[in-house]
């Protein structure tokens, strides 16, 4: 991992412009209707904060004041890093990496003009290690008022990870923490939740660590307590589970050292929590290529795996555009998910190829594996595991091997073009069956945009604003393009979030999964379908009418199944569900 | 969070103001359930839960905390009033019998709050009356066994869970009658205002275990109402099963739990329901022996009354299914007893006529315990303003199957969830919700609210499609509701 560079120029611009009074923000802030509504919503009180007071690292107590003072209104700006779907977002693609690097929203300056390419500036190389708020403890009114925290301390109140506030300082609200949950524990009982009023304390134990979020976000416990496994699974990528020995030898282990440096993959995580739907529906999801194109890449990474390589995989961004595993190895969806943010969130991958030591939590939670990384370009990278630490050399042999039939079959070419024409657009729905389209919507999209209600015409068919599609068999999601009346990052945010409970509702222990679920609500009609071989998860105008809804959801359907084989990616990785659907606790 | 508890619940009162000091802690608890619970563990539950109290406020000063859920055991939380909280501790089993709604138990804590500050006045008024806490702690304890009586079976109390999923405590049940009929109540309502001569005197009268009409505000209405069906009606005197939610199971004495039996303090113990009977005159009276008033039901003067801070004495007459609460401004009644025998000479002299009409014009329509029985529909209509409700009959909602509960349990606290976040939002505007769930056993489940009102429904026997459900609720809106969940 990198040091943290000194904040550059850059910085301290955004730092001046993010304490600008909200009276001279860009006329756009103005016009978003929800924003006063909004303030709930927000959780991701990172961006303007982060590159404020990093931009001023020496951050005094007027600075805090001010910030303090701003602190409802600056949020309301902030955005996801892409706040497009699943993606197709390639005007959002730079500055997604920009913000993986960053951590903290350093790319924020652009959120109030989504669409506008964010070139690299001196500020996005330039990624976050230094502590976010560090100057901030349990005492501070603003670190109370922080819309959710992270916390990850040891069996013996030793803090590990807080996502705000210096881990030192909190020395003392960590063993709080650690009694509240050692008293249950020691009664042969184990803490859940606690509730109070939009408060929700939510605990993860897991052997010596204790995992704790405290959001006022209102989403579900489900919800929460899965990002929580999530961030047990980011660490146990960076550590491995054998980290509990050091705990066993001395319980007072301090392990806050051992994942020094971190902080960005943590923070990225953290984000990924409100844009990246992955980290709830359990599945990922594949950059849209032509067949012959994905086969091609395909070809030649299956190659490589029967020579001794365990996972070979070629991502862009968030999204994958081919993986395999040697013989019966599977990749289970939360291990991709958690490797791309730990390689996206760290700069130093995407300067020179790498070869690091990470753990798939999924796979082998007490095991190395070894990752060679390399970035053919600033968004596309090939990950080789290994359990072979010295195989380096081969596996850049490897690379090279590979790179030349990307470069030879246009793939590299292809990837970013799709990454830029390839979105699935509610407008392009097919309204009539008769007219599906069996290509990509890109190509196909004249013709289609007549809608079943003319009155609803903003956004797709039936008043369609968005639409979530996953299929159980491939463990792959697909999701559309927002439509324009959710444009902007923080209606975006708020529609993950309605789906996320969404999910937590359908998929309830004690009584589901149900099958079917129509919800309306002042912001949304919600409609999910769950059968034996999908998910949809589908987001309409609140007054759509229920009818012509149902008619539009069987439509995605009929129109995914159309396109599926240039939205999924088919072949070994199919075998993933078996291993999915095995999986316990870690 | 138990050592181990036998009983499977305990309920505790406490105030964060007393027992500051370290070693002073017992000073605390103002009242434990199981009392034979061990001294250890009653502090444990107790520390616990001040410390999450204290915890949530770092975060959250202005909400209180109100559950904490854990493996094995879910604490419900209320402050009662400021500083005195009240809490429920539940055992969970292993299976899913034990699946419960937090607002329900949060309901009992509430209403057995209620009602004590009905008889009692504020516990906090009780505590600075008598700081060593005696007084207060001498009432919570008759009072809240007596209350949780209700709830035993066998040694355990038998808590709402995901069963109880179509009823609303804290509600009253209202009986619908004919314009015709409504015109004789309201002649008896007017009747029974002018039984002290120049002071007006309030009223409510009930049918069986159903309320049909009031003068009093909502709040002081659900307080009463309560009372009287958990004691008073013909049905709470003769021990009868009710269908209302307030009774259930078989009852059980709690005698045997209370230390403090001596007159004075049994005097004040209205929920004890061995000592009310009612009378040949057809008043329910308390039979103990002491020097109060008598003929009035309990005998000192009660009911502190939340709207209009006065205090009442409470009068309540029978016929046949009817029964009448009459209440009496303390203050008007200089003379107690004898006063209280000329209110009920008044009342007999002057309302027997009406009452006797009222009654068999009410006998005559009624449909028994299933009149409110819509085949097809298992459903719990509420309005939370009015706080009023009305379910399908407790006969018809067994036939539901588990899985059917399960979800619309789940549904319901989803809702809980929604309501009181639009309520932080925006506490002035009602925010409508619809929500239909294909469950796994393809029953639909239901919820809707629509300008405060609130549907919430199963129908196992549903058609296949989002759209028949819809139809359903539909249908049931405007046959039953005067369309008040309809689309249009």
């Amino acid at each position: 991992m990198d040091p943290g560079p000194n904040p550059t120029p850059d910085d301290k611009g955004l730092a001046a412009l993010s304490l600008r009074a909200p009276a001279a923000l860009p006329p756009d802030f103005a016009a978003v209707p929800e924003i006063e509504d909004e303030e709930e919503e927000e959780d991701d009180d990172e961006g303007y904060f982060t590159a404020a007071s990093r931009g001023g690292s020496s951050s005094t107590a007027a600075w805090k004041e001010e910030m303090e003072g701003l602190e409802e209104e600056e949020e309301e700006e902030d955005g996801p890093p892409s706040p497009s779907s699943s993606g197709y977002a390639g005007e959002r693609g730079s500055s997604l990496a920009s913000s993986a690097a960053g951590g903290a929203g350093i790319e924020e300056p652009d959120h109030h003009d989504v669409d506008a390419p964010q070139p690299h500036g001196p500020g996005a190389e330039d990624w976050a290690r230094d502590k976010k708020h560090a100057d901030e403890d349990d005492a501070s009114a603003s670190w109370r008022k922080r819309k959710k925290h992270f916390f990850i301390l040891s069996n013996s109140g030793k803090p590990i990870y807080s996502r705000y506030g210096d881990e030192h300082k909190l020395a003392g609200f960590s063993a709080t923490l650690q009694a509240i949950v050692s008293f249950v524990e020691n009664s042969a009982d184990h803490i859940k939740f606690v509730r109070a009023g939009k408060h929700q304390i939510v605990f993860l134990v897991k052997g010596p660590i204790y995992l704790v979020c405290i959001s006022c976000t209102e989403e579900s416990y489900e919800g929460l307590r899965g990002q929580l496994e999530l961030m047990y699974g980011q660490m146990l990528l960076i550590l491995t589970k054998s980290v509990n020995r050091c705990f066993e030898k001395n319980p007072k282990f301090d392990m806050a050292p051992l994942l020094g440096g971190t902080d960005a993959v943590f923070l990225s995580l953290i984000r990924a929590f409100s844009w990246n739907p992955a980290t709830f529906l359990h599945a990922y999801t594949c950059l849209p290529l032509a067949q012959a194109t994905r086969r091609a890449a395909s070809a030649v990474l299956q190659d490589i795996a029967d020579s001794g390589v365990l996972f070979a995989l070629l991502m862009c961004e968030h999204k994958v555009i081919s993986l395999v595993g040697a013989q019966k190895a599977t990749l289970h969806p939360d291990d991709i998910l958690l490797l791309a943010n730990f390689i996206l969130s760290s700069e130093s991958f995407r300067t020179s190829e790498s070869f690091s030591p990470i753990c798939l939590p999924r796979y082998n939670p007490m095991a190395f594996l070894y990752a060679y990384v390399h970035f053919f370009d600033e968004n596309t990278y090939l990950t080789l595991l290994t359990t072979r630490p010295d195989a380096f050399y081969d596996l850049k042999d490897s690379r090279a091997r590979i790179q030349d039939v990307l470069l030879k079959a246009n793939v590299l070419l292809e990837v970013q073009r799709s990454l830029h024409e390839n979105a699935l657009r509610v407008e392009d729905v097919p309204v009539e069956l008769s007219s599906q389209s069996t290509s990509l919507p890109a190509q196909s999209s004249q013709g289609n945009s007549q809608s079943l209600s003319s009155e609803m015409a903003i956004g797709g068919p039936a008043g369609l604003w968005h639409f979530i599609y996953k299929s159980i068999y491939l463990d792959q999601y697909v999701s559309s393009e927002f439509a324009s009346p959710i444009r902007n990052p923080k209606q975006q945010k708020r529609l993950y979030k309605a789906y996320q409970k969404f999910y937590a509702s359908m998929h309830d222990k004690a009584s589901g999964p149900h099958r079917t679920q129509f919800r309306r609500d002042e912001d949304y009609v919600l409609f999910c379908w769950i059968t034996q071989d999908f998910e949809l998860y589908a987001a309409f105008n609140p007054l759509a009418d229920k009818t012509q809804a149902i008619k539009i959801c069987n439509r995605v359907c009929q129109w995914i199944r159309d396109l599926e084989n240039e939205i999924f990616v088919y072949g070994e990785s199919t075998l993933a569900w078996q291993y999915h659907h095995c999986w316990g606790d870690i | 969070m138990g050592l181990s508890s036998t009983d499977g619940a305990q309920l505790c009162v406490f105030d964060l103001r007393r027992g500051q000091q370290e070693g002073q802690e017992l000073d605390k608890i103002l009242f434990f359930h199981p009392t034979d619970c061990p001294i250890l563990l009653q502090l444990s539950v107790i520390g616990l839960c001040e410390g999450i109290i204290t915890f949530t406020r770092i975060f959250s000063p202005e909400d209180d905390c109100e559950v904490i859920e854990s493996d094995r055991h879910s604490h419900v939380f209320y402050q009662a009033e400021t500083d005195i909280w009240m809490v429920l501790v539940v055992e969970k089993t292993k299976d899913s019998e034990s699946t419960l709604r937090c607002a329900a138990l949060q309901g009992i804590l509430k209403e057995s709050h209620s009602l004590f500050t009905m008889f009692h006045g504020p516990i906090r008024s009780l505590l600075d009356r008598k700081p060593s806490a005696e007084l207060a702690r001498g009432h919570l304890h008759t009072f809240i066994t007596d209350y949780l009586s209700d709830f035993t079976v066998g040694k355990k109390l038998q808590l709402p869970t995901y069963r109880d999923s179509l009823k609303e405590r804290g509600t009253v049940q209202m009986l619908t009658v004919s314009r015709e009929v409504a015109l004789e109540v309201q002649s008896l309502a007017t009747v029974l205002g002018s039984c002290l001569g120049n002071v007006a005197c309030q009223s409510i009268v009930l049918f069986e275990d159903l309320l049909v009409s009031t003068t009093l505000s909502p709040d002081d209405t659900l307080n009463l109402y309560t009372y009287a069906i958990l004691r008073l009606t013909p049905r709470a005197l003769s021990n009868a099963n009710s269908w209302s939610y307030l009774r259930k199971g078989v009852y059980v004495n709690a005698g045997s739990t209370s230390s403090s039996s001596n007159g004075a303090a049994t005097a004040e113990r209205p929920l004890q329901r061995e000592k009310l009977s009612k009378g040949k005159d057809g008043f329910v009276a308390a039979e103990f022996a002491t020097t109060e008033v008598r003929g009035a039901v309990p005998l000192t003067p009660i009911l502190w009354f939340q709207q209009a801070e006065e205090r009442m004495y409470l009068c309540v007459y029978q016929h046949k299914s009817l029964t009448i609460l009459l209440l009496i401004p303390a203050s008007s009644l200089i003379n107690g007893e004898e006063g209280i025998a000329h209110v009920k000479r008044h009342l007999l002299e002057n309302a027997s006529e009406n009452i006797v009409m009222v009654e068999q014009k009410l006998a005559r329509g009624w449909g028994g315990e299933n009149a409110y029985h819509v085949g097809g529909y298992r459903y719990l209509l509420v309005d939370p303003d009015r706080k009023i409700s009305r379910a399908s009959p407790p006969g018809k909602v067994t036939t539901l199957s588990k899985d059917s509960l399960l979800a619309l349990n789940r549904l319901r606290e989803e809702m809980d969830l929604e309501k009181s976040r639009a309520k932080r939002s925006d506490p002035t505007r009602d925010k409508d919700f619809e929500v239909c769930i294909r469950a796994k056993n393809n029953a639909w489940v239901i919820a809707k609210i629509t300008r405060g009102r609130e549907l919430y429904m199963a129908l196992e026997k549903g058609g296949e499609t989002l759209l028949y459900a819809s139809t359903a609720v539909e249908k049931f809106s405007n046959r039953y509701c005067e369309g008040a969940f309809s689309t249009d």
